[in-house]
């Protein structure tokens, strides 16, 4: 089981926590883009392998949601991080 | 079985993805179509993704009557396969029973029985009784947390060696002139002018002016190399085996609120399996946790069942979508065909996604029965419904 | 507890006596008893191997537990062992004619027979099932009792042998907590059975340096399953699971050893060189009175001399090398330098061996001498017990020059010591020390192995003519996979899923290197190029118990339960919760509600507490009705959709004063809504919002009925008049003392009131407004009679109406979506719904055909003239209404056919078609003049 370090409560089982998907920016203005963009962004994933920001929630814990730097082809944690922030916490 | 070739400079098709439905494809290429300088490309052995990783289970009692007359077909070209093919594909029609245990579970139940039958398909809501006589391993008292209400019982639920059928297919296709290149791996594909033109492989490249791209786990990866997006993520899948053990299980069990399916085999051992994983990952290690909680569910089914060793566990991956249907057909890149996405369900599906996709390679023209899978249908406001199953209840 | 004087057990329906500390195994062949089961596919008689739980040919039954290593379990007193695979007895098996027409079963033979004619394969299949599998199930099996128990420690380390002892000394010498696992019932692994006093000795004083140190912890009979990631590894010891966690985890895992391959290379008798000395030196059994020993190395002549010290007759040791200078020194017994055996024979154990002298291509030769004896050791190489590593992700190389696996490099904190690194190198001491200090967050990151000679003698395979098994799991020979590969299987993966091995209950310990050197033979590559099978866990066998632990599903019970359980509720699954869905008679509950009032625990109910001057904004998003301008003291209907626009959950929100919003959501939704709103808010439309789930905070309970309000007034000194606190208000009331919020809502379609109190108080007050009730015939009603109540006034319920991609719009919801709001969630994909126009649509109907009920799920069809009616449609909710004293429900249909009252439609039932029409709105109280009475 890995190990995910939550910039509140430091390295905890990934057991504790709720996989939120890869990060994709939701349209500021969803009116403004066309409807194949909008589709694009409702089901089109990258789906990438290898280095990939992610969501996560520490479900039985503080209740933080976070992002997560991922290898998904090792599912080794490179940081974890606030939203927002640039700041790093080492994983 | 079939033989290795040299890389030829050039194909009609080429076929990214040696498994079943890649395998499949290029034997109804040639047979049906006549079309045999066609290329089956892996980067591992063949059968070596979900042909050889999932847990053999054939059925056809699908929730939406696309579905379920689109698997009750691969059923039937399973059920002939070892006559047609001169090859025992161990098809084992052993009825296949999925539990209900809540209200909800029931209805939905109902809801796929009464969909089946009105498409020809065997597939029956029967009550604790009739399921402790089909498999009286089970434990179908009140006690459990969750006790079995009714199980939807669909006769023509079959197991098969699913190695044999990835033989089976490389067998013929290789009679029928159609080369096979494992341990080949696609690094590229060119298009000119919105038209696809070529591979690039780590053996050189091969003009063509049609790929299927019939890969699991990478579907997404290939389909970038052309620029082509898909609604795809990629979760692993985990099963296992018990030791072997004198056969008393004989009808497949799935449960979808503890998240088991059983069967077990013609050399005794049991083969289970689960949900995918909690978190989309290309990783094919495994975890502990399903491990735990395979067993821990599978003992609420089958208390008596707490000595049996778990001897082998696995991970394949599984290409996601959103309405937990397949995508195959066109794309907006000519020559570029899609048979992908198909999450946990892609093994019943390949010969007849494998015949349908030569068609459409061979003809042009998409068969009505992968119609309704087509990738346009997420911009045409027109999904496929199988997600409805899955929604649980309150 | 271990027995201290000799006691009986049985085998096979024998009485037979076992000694203090014996194994199954030992006590039998103490008995004399060779023969322990039959193989898998051509039940072939097989006993004691390898002395060391790694091979499959000691499968015992023991009671209900099927598959049990003979050679593994202690014997205890009455003790029920039995024979596996054998019909109708061990000594005679009817079964094993598949021996005898091993010619007509080679490889792969199942896949090209019983073809034709198809009809008459369900037959063969039978006849090959009931052949099947190896131990037996008891379907009446009480059930076990397993625990799990989590270890965190500094180090790890994982077998107890020579390296494995120096290195936890060393680390726990250096300050770490060490935990120390090895699967043997006792430490010092091949010091134990190596029949010399200095190795008794060096296992002494490592014990005492163990016991001296209060940070090393080691565990005995405790099995390591497997690596997983961050090196977390389960471990098995009985029936406990540790669960562990280290920082730095050493690897000292030794090596298996290795059979030989000649024909008849499985018979009883035939044993490895770990297996004799742990017969002599750890429980004094002769194993046999004569004795041929084949060896490539320096073991074979020192089991040869413990074995003349045991007063076996050693007839011959054949040595795969060339006399050696100190050959001299060795015990007086016929040496037959440069041979091997080539075949064994005996029927139901070993009666005698061949011998043949090796040709200078290292192939054994023609036979040359025939040697009689009941036991042949096997002393002819191991290979290491690397499976650990290679799930670690330790790089591990092949060499073809010497036969060996080799350990090339390490990732961060994984360890390696002994003969498991394929490395002669006198290290344990300092790999303990490196671990260590990386455990403690100083250097120590070591990644490449110390390197030295070999330090295993490679195992040594030259297959001869005959059936020698590769794979004694699956009965699987050398010559098959010759044959495999003849066929087309060029490649180790397909050899394995071909011939299946490697794929048994020995996990490959036995078989794995065998079969890369034959399949890289038979291919003509190096083995090297052949690659290997991938180590996938378990490496040992687990019980599904073991892994299970005790079975924990979570269960919820509302503060209410032990009332509905004493008033003959009938309890239902709803989620992770149990609700009662009766108390005995559903129509008189509805009959209640309808004609006086009633009473329903519904605290299973989602509850969230949103306080902040940003709630307004951000209900405003995430709801598709218009919640941001709620006043204080009100109520209202909150539908939610994702940016898919499919309809997430529904609930109502009550502002409680300016500050603070009460919000419920559905039972099975309470958590994920929860997590939703986190979501949004922490990423990025929280600014000023509080989210707290209060789900368990506070029991409620739903008083509804034309009396609901003089049982709420009863209970109450504030005006409840319908003045004082209309429909769609909230109140925060003292009702029995107990303080309340009171929501006048009406999910029903009656006068009704949500009460919410503290959690605490649930049981009180409910008895308490049952008894303010009871003058006005107040009866408590499960959620039975609430699905008639709701479907009366055609509410919809999410997750049964609705499914995982319907949209308000089609829900016919269309009320609740508020275009006019800026940006919500949901809406641009629903503002394209309602430009493309429906195609279902969710309505009501009734049934016309008297005296049916139709069951949900029963689908709508059209007849089209070719057989099998269309689908257009299904039944999502159905029930017969008492009140209104005819069958109606909420279906699916075309939105065409949907769009107009009293339409005709027929629902397809097996015992004959349903006539129904579509009607729209509440079937009953259609103005909603009872909610508002």
């Amino acid at each position: 089981m890995i190990v995910l370090s939550c910039p509140n409560c430091g390295p905890r089982n990934v057991a504790e926590f709720r996989y939120g998907g890869e990060v994709h920016p939701r349209p500021p203005v969803p009116e403004a883009v066309s409807d194949e963009a909008w589709i694009d962004f409702i089901y089109m994933r990258a789906n990438k392998a290898g280095r990939r920001p992610e969501w996560w929630y520490h479900r039985n814990g503080c209740g933080l949601w976070f992002l997560a730097e991922r290898d998904t082809t090792t599912n080794t944690i490179l940081s974890t991080y606030l939203p927002g922030q640039g700041e790093r916490h080492d994983a | 079985m079939w033989r290795p070739h040299d890389l030829a400079p050039s194909y009609d098709v080429v076929i990214i993805g040696g498994g079943v439905h890649g395998l499949a494809c290029a034997y109804y290429l040639a047979k049906d179509h006549g079309i045999t300088n066609v290329a089956v490309l892996d980067k591992s052995y063949i059968g070596a993704g979900g042909s050889g990783r999932n847990t053999t289970i054939l059925r056809s009692n699908y929730l939406t009557p696309e579905g379920v007359v689109f698997y009750d077909e691969s059923l039937k070209l399973y059920r002939e396969m070892a006559e047609a093919f001169d090859f025992n594909v161990l098809f084992s029609c052993r009825g296949h029973l999925t539990l209900a245990h809540t209200d909800g579970a029931v209805r939905t139940m109902r809801r796929r029985a009464e969909v089946n039958r009105l498409q020809g398909v065997d597939s029956r809501l029967i009550g604790p009784a009739d399921i402790k006589r089909l498999c009286p391993a089970l434990d179908v008292s009140e006690h459990p947390r969750y006790p079995i209400l009714a199980a939807l019982y669909h006769p023509p639920g079959s197991i098969i060696r699913h190695d044999a059928v990835v033989w089976g297919y490389a067998a013929q296709a290789d009679r029928h002139g159609v080369h096979i290149h494992p341990h080949t791996t696609v690094t590229g594909i060119r298009t000119a002018n919105g038209r696809v033109t070529g591979v690039e492989t780590t053996r050189g490249f091969i003009k063509t002016g049609a790929v299927l791209n019939a890969t699991a786990g990478w579907a997404t990866t290939i389909a970038d190399m052309v620029g082509v997006r898909l609604p795809i993520v990629t979760y692993p899948l985990q099963a296992c085996v018990s030791e072997p053990l004198k056969p008393f299980l004989d009808v497949i069990i799935v449960s979808g609120s503890l998240h088991v399916y059983v069967s077990q085999s013609d050399r005794g051992e049991l083969v289970m399996g689960a949900a995918v994983d909690p978190f989309a990952s290309y990783s094919l290690r495994g975890s502990l946790d399903f491990a735990e909680g395979i067993a821990g569910h599978m003992l609420e089914l089958f208390p008596a069942l707490h000595h049996v060793r778990m001897l082998r566990q696995w991970a394949g991956l599984c290409d996601m979508t959103p309405d937990y249907s397949p995508i195959m057909g066109l794309t907006p890149v000519e020559g570029f065909f899609l048979d992908v996405g198909w999450g946990t369900y892609g093994f019943k599906a390949g010969p007849i996604s494998g015949r349908c996709l030569a068609e459409l390679i061979a003809t042009g023209r998409t068969p009505p029965l992968i119609f309704p899978f087509r990738l346009a249908r997420f911009y045409e406001r027109d999904l496929v419904g199988e997600k409805g199953a899955a929604s649980v209840g309150h | 507890m271990t027995p201290d004087a000799p006691f009986d057990f049985v085998f096979a329906g024998r009485v037979y006596r076992a000694q203090p500390g014996d194994t199954i195994a030992s006590a039998l062949a103490r008995n004399g008893v060779r023969v322990l089961s039959r193989s898998f596919k051509y039940h072939r008689p097989r006993g004691l191997m390898c002395g060391a739980g790694h091979c499959p040919n000691c499968l015992v039954q023991v009671g209900d537990e099927p598959n049990v290593r003979a050679c593994m379990r202690p014997v205890v007193p009455e003790m029920i062992v039995e024979p596996q695979n054998a019909w109708p007895s061990l000594g005679f098996d009817l079964m094993a004619v598949t021996g005898w027409l091993e010619r007509f079963l080679p490889v792969g033979f199942y896949y090209k027979a019983f073809i034709r004619p198809r009809r008459l394969w369900p037959l063969f299949e039978r006849f090959l099932r009931r052949a099947a599998g190896l131990g037996r199930v008891n379907l009446t099996t009480p059930p076990g009792e397993y625990v799990k128990q989590y270890l965190h420690t500094d180090v790890v380390v994982i077998g107890g042998g020579r390296s494995g002892l120096r290195a936890a000394i060393a680390a726990a010498g250096a300050g770490a907590d060490v935990a120390l696992f090895d699967e043997n019932p006792t430490l010092g692994g091949r010091l134990n059975y190596s029949g010399s006093a200095t190795a008794a000795a060096e296992r002494a004083a490592l014990l005492a340096q163990v016991a001296a140190l209060p940070n090393l912890q080691c565990y005995t009979q405790a099995t390591v399953l497997g690596w997983f990631e961050d090196h977390w590894l389960p471990v098995r010891q009985g029936n406990r699971l540790w669960k562990v966690r280290a920082k730095a985890v050493i690897v000292a895992t030794g090596a298996y050893e290795q059979p030989l391959l000649f024909s008849n290379n499985d018979l009883p008798g035939i044993m490895l060189a770990g297996a004799v000395r742990r017969l002599l030196h750890q429980h004094g059994v002769k194993p046999g009175e004569r004795a041929v020993i084949v060896t490539n190395h320096d073991e074979g002549p020192d089991v040869a001399a413990e074995l003349l010290a045991a007063g076996v007759t050693v007839a011959a040791l054949a040595d795969g090398r060339h006399p050696t200078p100190d050959a001299a020194g060795l015990p007086t017994i016929p040496i037959f330098w440069g041979h091997t055996v080539v075949r064994a024979e005996g029927r139901a154990g070993l009666r005698r061996v061949q011998l043949a002298p090796l040709t200078v291509d290292g192939r054994p030769g023609a036979p040359l001498q025939t040697i009689p004896c009941d036991l042949l050791v096997i002393a002819a190489g191991s290979t290491p017990a690397n499976g650990l590593l290679y799930q670690a992700g330790a790089r591990i190389a092949y060499h073809d020059e010497t036969g060996q696996f080799v350990v090339e490099e390490l990732p961060p904190g994984v360890f390696a010591t002994g003969r498991v690194t394929g490395w002669q190198a006198d290290d344990a001491a300092e790999v303990g020390r490196q671990a260590a200090a990386f455990a403690m967050g100083r250097d120590g990151m070591r990644t490449v192995p110390a390197r030295g000679a070999h330090s295993l003698p490679a195992p040594c395979y030259r297959p001869t003519p005959g059936k020698a098994f590769v794979c004694l799991c699956e009965d699987v020979t050398a010559k098959d996979i010759a044959m495999a590969v003849a066929e087309g299987f060029n490649s180790l993966e397909l050899v394995k899923r071909y011939a299946t091995v490697t794929m048994g209950p020995c996990q490959g310990k036995m078989c794995a290197v065998a079969s890369i050197r034959l399949t890289a033979a038979a291919t003509g590559r190096s083995p090297a190029a052949t690659g290997v099978t991938t180590a996938r866990p378990p490496l040992t066998p687990v019980p599904l118990g073991v892994l299970a632990g005790q079975t924990m599903e979570p269960l919820r019970r509302t503060p209410v339960d032990a009332w509905h359980r004493r008033h003959g509720a009938r309890m239902m699954v709803a989620g992770l919760w149990q609700r009662p869905e009766h108390y005995g008679d559903p129509p008189a509950e509805v009959k209640a509600v309808r004609e006086a009032v009633g009473l329903i625990d519904v605290s299973t109910l989602g509850k969230l507490r949103l306080t902040g001057p940003g709630v307004p904004a951000f209900l405003d998003r995430l709801y598709t009705t218009r919640l941001g301008d709620l006043p204080s003291g009100r109520v209202r209907y909150g539908l939610m959709c994702n940016d898919e626009g499919v309809i997430l959950d529904d609930g109502v929100t009550a502002r409680l004063d300016e500050q603070e919003w009460y919000i419920t959501t559905t039972t099975g939704n309470a958590e994920a809504i929860y997590e939703w709103m986190q979501w949004w808010a922490q990423a990025g439309w929280g600014e000023g919002v509080h989210i707290t789930d209060v789900t368990d905070d506070f029991a409620a309970f739903n008083l509804a009925g034309p009396q609901a309000r003089a049982v709420l007034q009863a209970l109450t000194t504030a005006d409840v008049g319908n003045a004082a606190f209309p429909y769609l208000h909230v109140r925060q009331l003292e009702l029995a003392g107990v303080p309340c919020r009171v929501l006048r809502i009406g999910f029903t379609g009656e006068l009704s009131y949500e009460i919410h109190c503290p959690a605490g108080f649930g049981p009180y007050l409910w008895e308490a407004i049952l008894a303010a009730g009871a003058g006005f015939g107040i009866r408590p009603f499960g959620v039975e009679a609430q699905r008639v109540l709701r479907l009366e006034k055609a509410h919809l319920l999410i997750g049964q109406d609705t499914d995982a991609m319907t949209d308000p719009l089609s829900a016919g919801m269309a009320w609740a979506v508020k275009f006019d709001k800026p940006d919500f969630l949901g809406r641009r994909s629903l503002l394209r719904v309602q430009a493309q126009g429906l195609r279902q649509r969710l309505v009501g109907f009734e049934v016309l055909t008297p005296g049916v009920t139709p069951e949900e799920g029963l689908q709508i069809v059209q007849p089209n003239g070719n057989g099998r009616p269309t689908i257009i449609g299904w039944v999502t909710s159905s029930r017969y209404s008492p009140t209104l004293g005819k069958a109606i429900g909420l279906c699916w249909l075309p939105a065409e056919l949907a769009a107009k009252p009293g339409t005709p439609f027929t629902i397809h039932r097996t015992e004959g078609p349903v006539q129904a029409r579509v009607h729209h709105g509440p079937f009953y109280d259609p103005t909603g003049a009872r909610l508002r009475s």
